[in-house]
């Protein structure tokens, strides 16, 4: 299937350290459509942050091929991984990862900077991208004076500014409460019903039910 | 990105962390302004030097004897003076004597130089007359009792334009004022404008004795006959004084531009003596921009690869922080260079030699903070591009 967004084929990725050669991913080979909502689960240890960081194109696998929206990954340099990320990427961290001593609207149009877009444009979709999530009262808050639930809704409106192809959340949910979690998962869900295509990397098998689709990784390998 | 943007999000940083910014800032603007400073300084010195030796008379040869002779025992006379004035590169020429006396007016009185000389002191000093006549060939041939005050001297004694015409003493005799200098602007030492203009005749016969003056100042006709002018002078004492080709002259004859040359050529180099020690300093500044760029690329890590993450290339990251680094050594310049003009301007005033600004030391100021910036800028921006955004993004 040529349409898919994420195609891994056989894809490892072996660190070395010293002599040693040691292997986080083995042969792994996923396909991901658009306008599903995948859940890439395992326990730690079993090459999940590997899998994200290639997924985001923060790494390149060491063996196989990488599809992402149709473009070779692994023939990308860094200025080529880094434009991919801009235009096809929307990131959700565990820990937020908002700009500190930055307003919520300026965070949010930090992408758009990197596009290239004028700063009128980026204001306005940075100010509807926080309105969407209720954030409309919040525009010029710093991280420090929202709630962690707050914060998580100002990063997903930075992953949506962009209108990615793709949202890759890295356990959303971590670093929340159960309440802010339930609905940073809710609002991942509306997401998703809206068309939108989701990765989701978690450890907790709760926070995966979300997602219609699961995939098990173990020991850098698919095992369901 | 654009430079507008880039400038716009160093801004934004240097507001959030406005101490440091200020602290780092200060090298440059030290910098800057010690540069700035000095080498006004040392221009408004090289001025000052220029303007008050051409103010002693353009084209200026000085004859005087040479040997330890006091003002009575020289051997250089007025007709030495009249028998230079013949020659034909000469424009003029005034023998000079002088003495120092008490002078009154009412109950005012001051010691002041009296220099004796002809009418044609005037256009061989370089004086302009204020108020009233200058000597005259009448007044210098009869040896009248007549005198031109210097603009300091008829100041002090409280003689003002309509004190023309009015007697005062000098040593004892009684004078008559015909006339007041323009003031020439020089201050201390050796002012000017703080002496008296008499008959050379009148010195002579009243109060020094003796047919022979002091010096002859020789004013030549053109410039560029300075030197012909000295060689002429040379010979023609030489054959007057009746020496040999091989006896050592009795005279010396002085050309006012060898000094100024010299004194155009050390101040010169002091100025730029002051300004390299000056340079120092801000090389010190630009250093201070490099520890804090590095400082900040540390503690930003983290920032770097959240920028990363979401798109920014290395570029994006190497240009944010070299133009960081060029606002706070721009900025810094540009402060520096009006404290440091306010400074020179301070000094001038207080030295008396004004302002003298150089827009020629502005331009060269903002250049060298902008390479400041770039050359201590550089190294900690390419630290920041090249950061692995994953390395980056874990970094606590």
């Amino acid at each position: 299937m040529l349409d898919a967004i994420i195609t891994l084929d056989q894809v490892s990725r072996v660190y070395s350290m010293g002599r040693m050669e040691v292997p986080a991913l083995v042969d792994v080979s996923l396909q991901v459509h658009p306008g599903e909502f995948v859940a890439i689960i395992g326990p730690s240890g079993s090459g999940k942050t590997t899998m994200m960081n290639i997924l985001g194109c923060l790494d390149r696998p060491t063996h196989g091929q990488y599809l992402l929206a149709g473009t070779p990954v692994a023939e990308l340099d860094d200025d080529g991984l880094a434009k991919l990320r801009s235009l096809t990427i929307g990131f959700v961290f565990q820990s937020y990862n908002l700009l500190p001593r930055t307003s919520a609207i300026d965070n949010v149009a930090t992408p758009l900077l990197y596009q290239g877009v004028s700063r009128r444009e980026r204001v306005a979709r940075a100010r509807a991208a926080l309105e969407r999530l209720g954030l409309g009262d919040r525009l010029d808050h710093e991280p420090t004076e929202l709630s962690g639930g707050q914060q998580q809704r100002v990063a997903v409106a930075r992953a949506l500014v962009t209108e990615p192809a793709l949202i890759l959340a890295d356990e959303p949910t971590g670093n929340l409460d159960s309440h802010s979690g339930a609905e940073v998962l809710t609002l991942l869900h509306e997401l998703n019903a809206a068309g939108r295509t989701i990765v989701l990397i978690t450890h907790d098998p709760d926070v995966a039910e979300a997602a219609s689709r699961q995939i098990h990784l173990l020991d850098g390998r698919v095992v369901a | 990105m654009t430079f507008a943007e880039l400038l716009r999000l160093a801004l934004s940083r240097l507001r959030t962390s406005r101490l440091r910014a200020a602290l780092t800032m200060l090298g440059v603007i030290i910098g800057v302004a010690s540069v700035v400073a000095l080498v006004g300084v040392g221009q408004g010195t090289t001025a000052n030097i220029t303007s008050r030796l051409a103010g002693l008379g353009t084209n200026l040869l000085t004859v005087s004897p040479t040997g330890r002779g006091g003002t009575t025992s020289t051997n250089l006379t007025v007709d030495d003076a009249t028998a230079i004035g013949q020659l034909a590169s000469i424009g003029a020429v005034a023998p000079e004597i002088s003495t120092s006396q008490t002078i009154k007016a009412g109950t005012e009185s001051e010691t002041v130089t009296v220099v004796g000389t002809t009418n044609a002191y005037a256009s061989v000093r370089a004086y302009d007359v204020w108020q009233g006549t200058f000597l005259t060939t009448v007044s210098v041939d009869q040896k009248l009792r007549v005198v031109v005050l210097g603009a300091t001297t008829a100041t002090n004694l409280g003689l003002g334009a309509s004190d023309i015409g009015k007697q005062v003493t000098i040593g004892g005799l009684p004078f008559q004022v015909i006339g007041i200098l323009q003031a020439k602007g020089g201050t201390g030492f050796q002012n000017p404008d703080d002496q008296v203009v008499v008959p050379v005749g009148v010195v002579q016969k009243y109060f020094v004795g003796g047919k022979s003056v002091r010096s002859i100042g020789v004013s030549v006709a053109k410039a560029d006959e300075m030197t012909t002018a000295s060689a002429e002078i040379t010979s023609l004492l030489t054959e007057r004084h009746g020496l040999s080709s091989t006896e050592t002259a009795d005279f010396n004859v002085f050309n006012q531009t060898q000094l100024l040359d010299a004194a155009t050529s050390i101040s010169g180099t002091l100025t730029l003596l002051l300004g390299g020690i000056a340079s120092i300093s801000l090389v010190v500044g630009g250093i201070g921009i490099m520890n804090i760029m590095l400082v900040s690329v540390r503690e930003r890590t983290r920032e770097i690869g959240i920028r990363k993450a979401i798109g920014a290339r290395g570029r994006d990251i190497l240009a944010q922080f070299l133009v960081e680094a060029l606002t706070l050594s721009l900025l810094g310049g540009l402060i520096g260079i009006v404290v440091g003009l306010a400074a020179s301007a301070v000094i001038g005033q207080l030295a008396g030699w004004g302002f003298h600004f150089n827009p020629s030391t502005v331009v060269a100021a903002v250049v060298f903070s902008l390479a400041v910036g770039v050359v201590f800028g550089v190294w900690p921006a390419r630290q920041a591009a090249r950061l692995d955004p994953i390395t980056a993004l874990r970094y606590e």
